[in-house]
């Protein structure tokens, strides 16, 4: 028997409307086809706690643009000492990929002989991904940020040193350290420099804008230091300038009205539509009228 | 040639249409009843529990109730541009034809706009796009055009009905309830197709002609604006009004031919839809899909090369969640036509409609395609949400009203032509008495 597969085409294409799932196509992802980057860090911030972060993101070993962040990972992190482990807290890696922990400035760590603090981060593996462990070893830094008008010039001190067992402070010899301030989406660097002896003093500029109440957050940060990590110290100051807009930028689409070029082309544009329908129909209105004088006249021959 | 004695044999050919509904004519109108039943449930649902129970979330805030507007609107647009270009043509053949393109432009601008106001949770305060109109809002721009456009198309459909009414106002064979008889007289408004009446009727269809083309490309343009006037990745394009065009003549084109295929095969009108009919509409859908192609390839081209940011990040979204459908979407609409319209052979009536129906597919995803790609992917990047923020998916309340909406367009077309015959009778006429005038002609010319 001949089949005509053209009848029903139109109940097949309404069946393939239905069925199509459109977000069907992604692609699967397989494990095995990425290496992970479990890369860990910790930043001294400015109250003094500790954030300590983990990025754990998976990289396609063909094409290393690929990277795909591991989601919802638990991450252990630890402050160890020879055997001692000690829990400072857990979390979960976000959708892209990072999970973090704030230890608070009261956490007594447990520091070695040579003045460091050991701190592990760890992935106890899954079904698809292996287990995996980054450690760093850094030093306390104290970092401190001191803005003083001398001599009415703006100065910035920063002052970054250790302090041991028995309170003796030791100054750091050698350090980069960024001045930056707060921008509106991220920091903006005004200086990169060397501490020596554990101090540094950097002329603020005077023609920095601030907020609409002259305020400036100025930031000392020490930056991937191998002996200290990431460190930094904010203050905030009013040592900006308000830069009101004179001209405002002018969008007339924007503006209450409407440009006037506007009202005049959809004005002539409507009308010429609208009076060709009245046009329309006043004609409709005379064809009515003669027919009914021929219908009336019929009548009459009739 | 006798008229009255023609009007009559035309009114006896087309009377069992308007007169009888067969068996599978009444289960086809109560299956579509039966899904805007479903439709209005669906649509109880979402008024009743708000627009939570649609895919409709804060990123993707347009679905597939607006790009089914765009693409019913495209329809409508392209039908009534279709029509009036049909008017100024002098062909016997376009006769057959007109009257499907002129009712498939009302009912596409009719039922097109009913799917953005499914998209409005406050429909209480619609009344506000009136009372405080913005003038320089693309928006409002768009419902004054769509209600300029509508009254034109109705006025246009008016006017080509006129003659046809008063042909079955005046026959007295014609077998129709008394409401219909009462309709037709009312509606026929005296017309006697005396010469003056005939030229005044012709001559306002001519000029309303010109209007709805004119109408149509203003229209369809303000609608692309919407899109093209904002700064949105895939939407911010110099060309989207004339690509807008071109794919809505291309789905109006192919929605004709489809609806000519049914039309021909149910109501056995195989004398009146012939064959040249369907190869004349496929080589514009040759013509027309090869338009498509070359705007589409225009319009993603340079947003690859520029290595836009936002540009990249909506091709890669593009080419990963989308790929089968882009792939789909774009070679579907290009390749298919210029496959099966370029060789002769393969022009047959049920290829050409067969590919019209998948041009429409295409065509449907094609905007899909336009509308929600861009909105999962923002210039600010959505991070830490639920992942129904972030991709869309249509729910069966979306779908259910979707089919609605189609279902709503074939009842209104079943009963129209129900109401007045398919093929216009006057047409016929004006047809064989120019055909008699130039024999006549030519019987004179030679004689002398």
């Amino acid at each position: 028997m001949k089949y005509n597969i053209f009848k029903h085409y139109l109940i097949t294409s309404l069946i393939i409307v239905i069925t199509f799932s459109f977000n069907g196509f992604a692609q699967e992802l397989d494990a095995s086809n990425y290496k992970m980057r479990f890369n860990f860090k910790t930043v001294k911030q400015a109250d003094n706690s500790r954030l300590l972060e983990v990025e754990f993101i998976g990289q396609n070993k063909k094409d290393r643009k690929d990277k795909i962040p591991v989601a919802d990972a638990e991450i252990s992190f630890y402050n160890i000492l020879n055997e001692e482990e000690v829990l400072l807290g857990t979390a979960k890696t976000s959708y892209e990929g990072i999970a973090k922990i704030t230890v608070p400035n009261s956490q007594k760590y447990l520091i070695d002989d040579d003045g460091l603090i050991n701190l592990i981060a760890k992935f106890e593996g899954s079904d698809a991904i292996d287990a995996e462990e980054d450690e760093i070893s850094i030093k306390d830094l104290i970092l401190e940020l001191n803005l003083e008008e001398i001599d009415s010039v703006k100065t910035v001190l920063v002052k970054a040193f250790t302090i041991d067992s028995v309170g003796v402070k030791t100054p750091v010899e050698e350090a980069d350290v960024i001045i930056s301030i707060q921008g509106m989406l991220s920091k903006m660097k005004l200086k990169e420099e060397y501490i020596e002896d554990g101090e540094y003093e950097f002329e603020f500029p005077n023609d920095i804008p601030g907020n609409e109440n002259g305020e400036i957050t100025i930031f000392s940060i020490i930056e991937d230091n191998d002996d200290f990590g990431n460190v930094f110290q904010k203050k905030t100051v009013n040592w900006g300038t308000f830069n009101k807009q004179v001209k405002e930028e002018g969008n007339k689409l924007w503006s209450e009205a409407a440009p006037m070029w506007m009202y005049i082309v959809l004005t002539i544009l409507l009308l010429g539509v609208w009076a060709n329908y009245a046009y329309t129909i006043s004609y409709l209105f005379k064809i009515k009228k003669e027919g009914k004088k021929i219908t009336e006249n019929k009548k009459q021959e009739i | 040639m006798n008229l009255t004695r023609r009007k009559s044999e035309l009114v006896k050919e087309f009377s069992p249409m308007l007169e009888k509904t067969s068996t599978l004519s009444k289960i086809w109108i109560w299956s579509l009843v039966a899904i805007i039943l479903v439709g209005a449930y669906a649509l109880f649902l979402q008024i009743y529990e708000g627009q939570s129970v649609t895919g409709m979330r804060d990123n993707v805030v347009w679905g597939i109730y607006t790009v089914n507007f765009i693409f019913f609107l495209g329809m409508g647009y392209a039908g009534a541009f279709i029509s009036s270009v049909l008017h100024f043509i002098k062909t016997p053949w376009k006769n057959s034809v007109s009257r499907i393109v002129e009712i498939t432009t009302v009912l596409s601008i009719v039922i097109g706009p009913v799917f953005i106001l499914l998209c409005i949770y406050r429909l209480d305060r619609l009344h506000y796009l009136f009372m405080y109109p913005r003038i320089q809002s693309p928006i409002t721009w768009d419902v004054i055009a769509v209600i300029t456009d509508l009254i034109g198309c109705i006025l246009y459909l008016y006017l080509t009905f006129i003659p046809d009414l008063a042909i079955l106002r005046d026959s007295d064979n014609l077998k129709v309830p008394k409401w219909k008889k009462k309709m037709y007289r009312y509606l026929a408004i005296g017309y006697q197709n005396t010469d003056e009446q005939k030229e005044k009727l012709h001559k306002i269809t001519k000029t309303m002609s010109v209007i709805v083309i004119a109408l149509a490309i203003v229209a369809y343009t303000i609608l692309a604006w919407v899109f093209s006037l904002t700064l949105q990745p895939g939407w911010n394009s110099t060309i989207f009004a004339p690509y807008f065009i071109v794919s809505g003549l291309y789905t109006g084109v192919a929605v004709i031919i489809l609806v000519m295929y049914l039309i021909r095969k149910h109501l056995k009108l195989e004398k009146h839809i012939r064959k040249v009919h369907f190869i004349f509409a496929g080589v514009i859908l040759l013509i027309l899909s090869l338009l498509f192609g070359y705007f589409t390839f225009s319009e993603y081209f340079p947003k690859w090369f520029s290595h836009k940011a936002s540009d990249t990040n909506l091709l890669n979204t593009l080419f990963s969640n989308y790929f089968w459908m882009f792939i789909i979407a774009n070679y579907g609409a290009v390749l298919l036509p210029l496959i099966i319209i370029s060789f002769k052979k393969l022009r047959t009536i049920k290829l050409i409609t067969l590919t019209a129906v998948i041009a429409i597919f295409c065509l449907w995803l094609n905007r899909y395609l336009i509308i929600i790609p861009t909105l999962e992917t923002p210039y600010l990047p959505i991070q830490d949400t639920r992942p129904e923020y972030v991709h869309y998916t249509a729910t069966w309340v979306e779908w259910a009203l979707t089919f609605t909406g189609v279902a709503a367009f074939c009842l209104l077309f079943t009963l129209l032509i129900k109401f007045v015959p398919v093929i216009p009778m006057s047409g016929i006429i004006d047809n064989e008495t120019d055909q008699n005038k130039k024999k006549r002609r030519f019987k004179k010319t030679i004689t002398e």
